[in-house]
């Protein structure tokens, strides 16, 4: 009986993380990642939520600590990245076009259930896992 | 002569007014600075919300904080991921499921900066920083509250404001509210605070 409920529980553990792999489908849906992009001398870490609203894909990485480094749009339709509110940093029209280029082959990977995109070219590794969420997190 | 007399009370009447509002916000940054330089020790739990303006979501981010005199601070997020920022001196140790580094914050401004801001913030030394913020301080029902405006041009690029929440009773820090400029902000609850109790040093050391 014990070894059933610890069966049960593992299961719902795993389709539960499977569930967090979904890519956002329809309107309202959400997923939750943690980011990792790997440049040849840098890297950032954080967490990357998408949202489905008004028939776009919206999304938001941030660091550890709650700070933004950019928020984007993806355009179905027109199979476009826009994004808002680049970090300072990362504020660059060099770094800005690399940005929208391989957000939008990372959102067609992360469509296909991977999680991962490297960017050959810029040696640029972006690794999005999905992450558990709190049931207390949910947007009030 | 009499309309001399009324504008000399009213004149009076202000000073009076502003001197007495200026000596209150005097007495709060002296109380405060009182507690934080006795403060040799801090740990606490904390509850990190971050509200996204663009998604209308958040994420609640849970850890553990340490803090000893004078320049180490662990900041360790236990869920829903883990992540651990440890200054000790003047290095900074990064740990999370994919990487772990050593960054030496003399070398790296952006970290010098976090580290700074995330160890003034928890102890109350941001009220100090006059050259880095404008600082207004407001008694409100049971506590203080600091609201720090950024001066310097890269600051201003990563908040709008700062505020910080002091629990009148403890004159210690139990809440961080870090106000973007994309209209998104973090909001850093502390719980459980333990003021001047023994931290043991590993929390300080990398494993």
């Amino acid at each position: 009986m014990r070894n059933f409920l610890l069966l049960i529980s593992l299961l719902c553990a795993t389709l539960y993380a499977h569930a967090q792999v979904l890519f956002p489908q329809k309107e309202g849906d959400r997923s939750r990642y943690t980011a990792y992009i790997e440049m040849p001398k840098a890297y950032i870490s954080g967490i990357c939520i998408i949202a489905y609203q008004g028939g776009q894909i919206n999304g938001s990485i941030f660091n550890e600590f709650g700070i933004s480094a950019m928020d984007f749009s993806y355009f179905p339709e027109k199979d476009k990245v826009k994004l808002h509110n680049v970090i300072s940093i990362l504020n660059r029209w060099y770094i800005k076009m690399t940005l929208r280029k391989d957000l939008k082959k990372l959102i067609h990977v992360l469509q296909d259930g991977k999680n991962e995109y490297v960017n050959e070219k810029r040696h640029i590794r972006y690794l999005f896992t999905p992450l558990v969420a709190n049931e207390d997190d949910i947007a009030g | 002569m009499k309309k001399f007399i009324v504008l000399l009370i009213f004149s009076l009447c202000i000073s009076t007014q502003v001197s007495a509002q200026t000596l209150s916000e005097t007495q709060i940054r002296q109380e405060i600075n009182k507690v934080a330089s006795q403060m040799k020790s801090m740990q606490c739990d904390f509850t990190q919300t971050k509200n996204l303006k663009m998604l209308n979501d958040k994420l609640v981010s849970k850890g553990k904080m340490y803090y000893q005199q004078s320049n180490k601070l662990r900041w360790e997020y236990v869920t829903p991921y883990a992540y651990i920022f440890l200054l000790n001196d003047s290095k900074v140790y990064l740990k999370s499921n994919q990487h772990n580094d050593v960054i030496d914050v003399q070398q790296n401004k952006i970290f010098k900066e976090i580290a700074r801001i995330m160890m003034n913030s928890v102890v109350g030394n941001c009220l100090n920083d006059d050259k880095d913020f404008s600082v207004k301080i407001s008694d409100v029902a049971n506590e203080y509250v600091a609201s720090l405006s950024p001066l310097r041009k890269d600051m201003k690029q990563m908040f709008q404001k700062i505020v910080l929440h002091f629990n009148k009773k403890t004159t210690t820090v139990s809440v961080v509210e870090l106000v973007e400029k994309n209209g998104d902000n973090t909001v850093i609850e502390l719980n459980n605070i333990q003021i001047n109790s023994k931290i043991d040093a590993k929390f300080f050391t990398v494993d």
